[in-house]
């Protein structure tokens, strides 16, 4: 033994002194691409509805590392393939940018454009990592996916209990002009755009993990005036609260998921009065997902994935509404969704589905029956 | 002085700061424990032993998650299994939870023969998948060269 310590001690001498800048794997400065995307083929029930393929989202993933504490991640994000001037759609856009300085594994300080810490998908979006073609209904029209801000705050573990984790921002507010009837705070978001500060916003998230299990509690809270004055004064003025809960458990072939939220715009009142809009003072919903990897008995030994699931939502933009609002059902909606996500990689997905979508108003009313394909993938 | 070196070349290797390395043989093989270095392959072992009896072997190693390396530490007893492992430095804003004891212990008492693989005999952690998949490939390669290397006595 001492013999080959003195070896490994001689050598070692060697390698530190041949090495005068240390090779740590800590230290190194380093730069990461990656990427994901979707591309979807989408064909709707009824006359004159061709079906349609779209290349939904290309995105670069750029992130480096300055050293052991100090990172930087983004995500550039081309939706719909193009952008021309002049015509209607596409979109280029940053999805997160922010720089992390690391303290320890309970704190972290975060500051950039951020995630808004809410459900499961707006944090956790790429492609291979949800069943459906298209994302729930929900994370579109209740939590508004992708949905980013531009503020500061903190990250880290929880150390009152392994497996507790947060994420706290203050980041800059919703704008109530943007609010609307079926798609309730979607387009107040600011994406990071010449967005007011105004009304800075709190928003948060605590975790709680286990192997196979994952449940989160999140929130939002903050006024939404912009600046309009019309509509008030203060920075709390016209608030959005949120609140949200969200699950997922896997065990073997089986995989569950599911999401609750419940959004309040006390003062939907104003907002209509002012915008001529009929947003709800309410909006709330949920959807529940079982997933289970058929191959395991179709194929045992195989280490691909072929999840059948099915996902059933039920959300309504205006559960309630405000004095001198009429309360539109079509805005109760109920979103059945079966298909199967073929995955022969852990980062590849070919997916398949079918939704049949029905809303409270009766008489065909937003009865729309969607097939989709799409292919996903993420490097 | 000298029996600082291991810790340094580790350190150097991995990236695993030598505190970090003494506390995590100390907390699997107890308070007592020492350690003296084997050069196999081109990694450094750590012979565990507490006086003059043989404990086991560790081995520390990084693996790559989404973007950084995963910095973890394997430990067998003398009879090839695995004693526990250790997240020495972890480094991703997400899937930290590999860290955590309530998903390490699946690992405990494995030997090379079992065929580690994520969601048969370890379970995954939702929204960490990349790390579970990095890590559990790393545990399983460690585990096979440290059983190896313990067989053919390039360890003992």
């Amino acid at each position: 033994m001492s013999s080959a310590l003195r070896s490994l001690t001689v050598s070692a001498v060697v390698c530190l002194l041949s090495t005068i800048s240390p090779r740590h794997v800590t230290a190194q400065e380093s730069t990461t691409l990656g990427g994901y995307g979707e591309i979807h083929y989408t064909n709707r029930s009824g006359r004159n509805t061709p079906a349609e393929v779209n290349l939904r989202r290309f995105v670069v993933y750029l992130a480096h590392t300055f050293d052991e504490r100090l990172t930087f991640r983004s995500e550039l994000e081309v939706e719909d393939a193009k952008v021309e001037g002049g015509s209607a759609g596409g979109e280029v856009a940053l999805e997160q940018a922010f720089l992390d300085y690391r303290f320890s594994n309970t704190l972290t300080l975060r500051t950039g454009l951020v995630l808004i810490p809410v459900g499961i998908i707006n944090e956790t979006h790429e492609p291979p990592s949800f069943n459906g073609v298209d994302r729930p209904a929900f994370d579109n029209d209740v939590i508004p996916t992708t949905w980013r801000e531009i503020g500061v705050g903190i990250v880290g573990a929880l150390p009152i209990a392994e497996g507790l984790s947060y994420r706290l921002y203050v980041v800059n507010g919703l704008v109530a002009s943007g609010f609307s009837d079926a798609e309730g705070i979607r387009e107040g978001r600011q994406e990071g755009r010449n967005a007011s500060f105004a009304n800075p916003s709190l928003t948060g998230r605590v975790e709680w993990v286990r192997p196979g299990l994952r449940v989160g509690g999140s929130f939002w809270y903050g006024g939404t005036t912009a600046g309009d004055t019309l509509l008030g004064t203060g920075t709390f003025k016209v608030p959005v609260s949120l609140i949200s809960a969200d699950a997922r458990y896997d065990r073997g072939a089986l995989s569950l998921r599911g999401v609750v939220a419940t959004i309040g715009v006390s003062d939907a009142d104003s907002i209509n009065a002012l915008y001529g809009t009929a947003v709800g003072n309410r909006i709330t919903g949920g959807y529940v997902e079982g997933a289970y990897n058929v191959l395991t008995f179709l194929a045992p030994r195989s280490k691909q994935r072929l999840n059948a699931f099915v996902r059933h939502e039920r959300y309504d933009t205006q559960a309630d509404v405000p004095a001198g609002t009429t309360r539109d059902r079509q805005f109760a909606r109920r979103v059945t969704t079966v298909g199967l996500t073929y995955k022969p990689l852990f980062n590849v997905a070919f997916k398949g589905d079918y939704e049949v979508r029905r809303t409270a108003a009766g008489g065909g009313v937003g009865a729309v029956e969607t097939l989709r394909f799409g292919i996903g993938y993420q490097f | 002085m000298t029996l600082l070196f291991p810790f340094l070349l580790i350190w150097q290797a991995v990236g695993a700061p030598p505190a970090k390395v003494t506390a995590s043989v100390r907390r699997i093989f107890g308070a007592e424990a020492t350690t003296s270095p084997l050069a196999a392959g081109t990694d450094t072992v750590l012979r565990v032993a507490r006086a003059d009896t043989l404990l086991g072997f560790a081995l520390v190693r990084a693996v790559k998650g989404k973007d950084q390396p995963i910095t973890f530490l394997v430990a067998i007893d003398t009879a090839d299994r695995l004693k526990d492992i250790d997240i020495l430095v972890y480094r991703e804003p997400y899937g930290g939870e590999v860290a955590y004891e309530a998903w390490r212990r699946q690992f405990r008492g494995k030997s090379a023969q079992d065929t580690l693989e994520v969601g048969r005999q370890i379970r995954s952690i939702s929204g960490a998948t990349i790390s579970v998949n990095a890590v559990t490939l790393g545990v399983r390669r460690a585990l096979q060269d440290l059983t190896t290397w313990h067989k053919n006595g390039a360890i003992k």
